[in-house]
């Protein structure tokens, strides 16, 4: 039982932290959003070679330096803490993990890339009418000749306007919820032509749409086995999931911490609002959350490695857990501010909406909740 | 970080286990389970206090030279954690796990010697006399009098939410021997023979009907100076030392074994629609929430219990885990009691083990019980947890306590 950093790890976190602090602002990241391409490449070129931290969490045969799921924490929460839009989750821990999973010659020379800063890979996996189900998949893959023909609809593909490889789940066999027959494909997007309209996010991220009409892949498109993909993605779901519930803990560090000093600076009747008891209980309420939000984000880490079972319960408890607390701390911080805890003046609003968009990804807690109760054993 | 037990850690879990699958007896384990509120049957707790203290573990956290034992922080809460998980019933926490600190920390030798190993023994049983009913969460304003005359403090006054007081041979108080300068000065923490004369206790029969609280009377009761407890006027010190032994305790395994038993309970109750009450949809995510912020407590209380064992201050934790654990409790409570179904509705006393005497109730000459034991549990503990975020600096207290400690307002 330990809950400290090794000397190594202290270091990764002061230095990206240090970083992040002093060259990632949120207005200069805020402008690439909405009016810029969308993110900042010169700051990826930064996390790969600056800070290594593209490849912290990749194998050593990528290029990566093969750290583990704390190192992977200590990177998510320092990024959640600067607002970082750059699609780190996407394409390190979400296509990185698939890839890991599937290997094979294409992968592990796409993982070099990613390690490099060279590639930003994006996951097509969400459908008009999966509803957040992963194995819930229609969009068919099927074999003609020596090709792999695609077709179907991906909806809401995170980062999918700025990547340069797409992975793509498809169904090459099986009913449309079937965990088996799910098959992986890549798409290099520089070859390939694929339907995309692409959409801004709430939290100022970008994402696309993406349709496949009779979508002609060469053989060497199919990554893994056939029809086998889905313990790839799952395992490799709950690992991003962990990874935004770490990046959560550190949206809400900062939206607490900016609280209690706004409510030390305001005055009103004559003093400081941080005066009033209903107010420092609502900030205890969410230095509470906020603490068993870190608890959730080291339960659901250190469990990223343990069978199946155990791992997806223990995601699924800290999901549900961020997600609460996202809503309940941004909420309050809101209210707390006031009408400003509403505008894009202050970084509140910013932190709040990527705190929202937190709680519904990759599954709400009430469809978290579900899955733990049902992982959970009634004697 | 690790989430492990080191294989020293994982050898003393294992010599708990054994032991405790040894020693609790069917009927220890029923007195654990039939439990009303945090006080377990006395004969019961007594009887199992005997049990420990043969082993050397009534009372693990005292100095060794007391009889104590030489355990690691995580050890204590390994142990904790394991009595809980096994269902043995509580310890009264007056005597061994308060007063004692207080008499080992300012006790002069002949106290130390008298009562430490009568505690043990079970010989002395100690009740707590701090609130007064003009004196709540505002402690330091008690006003309980103790006038010097000679060799004694002549007490006179009143001390209220005294558990155990019908139980206990003896009574820890704070008393008010000064009323000049700042209300903190002037306590002074006195130990009370409860036969003294010109003591009256009077029961309070809570909401759920039984006697656990009382209020206790004083009427110029004669206590010797030698049971003074530090110095004169320096009470309010020996008390806020004693506040450092509420840490590290293990709410967490309690409180999963409580949501396993009201799984387990609920899977053979119906639910809507005719199907068991554990497949209802809406009970089955509430359940599932308890367990999930119970699974997170015990990742809060494993991180304070690594920061005490590595020496350092984990700061206001405690009012954090006090917040939480209460809370979470009293949320149990309420999913039992809709777990009960109709017979939750039924007062039948006869069928649980409270942790006091129920007055004016006539228990069927048959035996007659409606349904299972914990349907008659689930309302008395309903009420009496409301106790938990009442007790022992009521939550609103804790939250004063961390808007200052944790966030400097």
């Amino acid at each position: 039982m330990d809950f400290s950093f090794t000397d190594e790890q202290e270091l990764l976190r002061t230095t990206v932290g240090k970083f992040l602090a002093d060259r990632y602002g949120l207005e200069s990241s805020r402008a690439a959003a909405k009016t810029g391409a969308g993110w900042q490449p010169n700051i990826w070129r930064a996390f790969a070679e600056d800070l290594g931290i593209l490849g912290a969490t990749l194998p050593e045969s990528a290029g990566g330096l093969g750290g583990g799921s704390i190192e992977l924490m200590i990177i998510t929460e320092a990024l959640g803490h600067a607002l970082v839009i750059e699609p780190f989750v996407e394409t390190v821990v979400l296509a990185g993990g698939l890839l890991q999973r599937a290997g094979g010659p294409r992968a592990e020379e796409l993982l070099a890339r990613i390690a490099a800063g060279d590639a930003v890979v994006a996951v097509a996996a969400e459908e008009p009418a999966s509803a957040g189900t992963w194995h819930d998949v229609t969009t068919t893959a099927r074999r003609d000749g020596d090709d792999w023909v695609l077709d179907g609809a991906k909806i809401a593909v995170s980062s999918a306007p700025l990547a340069s490889q797409l992975l793509v789940t498809a169904r090459t066999s099986g009913a449309q919820r079937d965990t088996t027959g799910i098959s992986l494909f890549l798409l290099d997007l520089d070859q390939t032509s694929v339907a995309m309209e692409p959409v801004r996010t709430i939290d100022d991220r970008r994402a696309a749409d993406v349709t496949f009409d009779g979508l002609r892949l060469p053989a060497d498109a199919l990554l893994g086995a056939e029809g086998r993909a889905w313990p790839a993605l799952e395992a490799t779901v709950d690992e991003a999931t962990a990874a935004i519930v770490s990046e959560a803990v550190g949206c809400l560090r900062r939206v607490l911490a900016d609280t209690v000093d706004y409510t030390k600076q305001r005055q009103q009747f004559g003093q400081p609002i941080s005066s009033f008891q209903v107010l420092a209980h609502r900030m205890v309420d969410m230095h509470l959350e906020v603490q068993q939000a870190v608890a959730a984000q080291y339960l659901a880490v250190m469990k990223l490695d343990a069978e199946p079972a155990e791992r997806a319960r223990a995601v699924s408890a800290a999901k549900a857990t961020v997600a609460r607390a996202a809503r309940f701390v941004g909420q309050s911080a809101v209210q707390t501010h006031g009408a400003m805890g509403m505008t894009e003046e202050l970084a509140l609003g910013h932190y709040f909406k990527r705190l929202t968009a937190i709680e519904y990804q990759f599954g709400s807690r009430d469809r978290h909740l579900a899955r733990y109760a049902g992982l959970t054993a009634t004697r | 970080m690790d989430l492990n037990w080191s294989a020293e850690e994982a050898a003393f879990r294992d010599e708990v286990r054994t032991f405790l699958e040894q020693h609790l007896t069917p009927e220890l384990r029923r007195a654990g389970t039939l439990m009303t509120s945090v006080y377990a049957d006395h004969e019961a707790s007594m009887a199992w206090q005997a049990i420990l203290h043969e082993r050397g573990w009534a009372a693990p956290a005292w100095p060794v030279e007391y009889g104590g034992c030489d355990w690691t922080p995580l050890q204590h809460y390994i142990f904790s954690r394991e009595c809980a998980l096994a269902g043995a019933p509580a310890l009264s926490p007056m005597g061994i796990r308060m007063v004692a600190h207080a008499i080992i920390g300012f006790g002069t030798d002949e106290q130390k010697d008298w009562f430490l190993p009568r505690i043990l023994t079970g010989e002395v049983f100690f009740c707590q006399g701090y609130s007064e009913p003009e004196s709540g969460s505002d402690l330091a304003s008690l006003s309980m009098a103790a006038v010097d005359d000679g060799d004694d403090l002549v007490c006179t006054g009143s001390k209220i939410w005294t558990t155990h007081a019908a139980q206990a041979n003896w009574i820890f108080c704070l008393v008010r021997t000064s009323k000049t300068g700042k209300k903190q000065e002037g306590i002074t923490f006195l130990l009370i023979d409860m036969t003294t004369p010109g003591i009256e206790i009077r029961p309070l029969v809570m909401t759920s009907g039984e006697e656990v609280q009382n209020q206790v009377f004083f009427d110029a009761v004669r206590v010797p100076k030698a049971n003074v407890l530090g110095r004169i006027d320096d009470g309010w010190t020996v008390a806020k030392y004693l506040l450092n032994f509420e840490r590290g305790g293990a709410m967490a395994p309690m409180l999963q074994v409580w949501a396993d038993a009201v799984a387990d309970q609920a899977a053979g109750q119906p639910g809507p629609d005719g199907v068991p009450l554990t497949d209802d949809p809406v009970f089955r995510l509430r359940l599932a929430d308890v367990r999930v912020r119970t699974d997170i407590l015990e990742i809060l209380e494993f991180r304070t219990i690594a920061a005490l064992a590595k020496g350092h201050d984990p700061g206001p934790a405690a009012s954090m885990l006090k917040i939480l654990g209460t809370e979470l409790s009293q949320t149990i409570t309420e999913l039992a009691l809709e777990a009960a179904g109709p017979r939750g509705r039924i007062y039948q006393p006869h069928a649980t083990m409270p942790g006091g005497p129920v007055p004016d109730f006539v228990a069927p000459d048959s035996g007659y019980v409606s349904g299972e034991p914990w349907q008659a549990v689930a309302p008395l503990r309903y009420f009496n947890d409301r106790a938990g975020s009442i007790y022992a600096g009521s939550n609103e207290i804790q939250r004063n306590i961390l808007a200052k400690a944790a966030l400097g307002l």
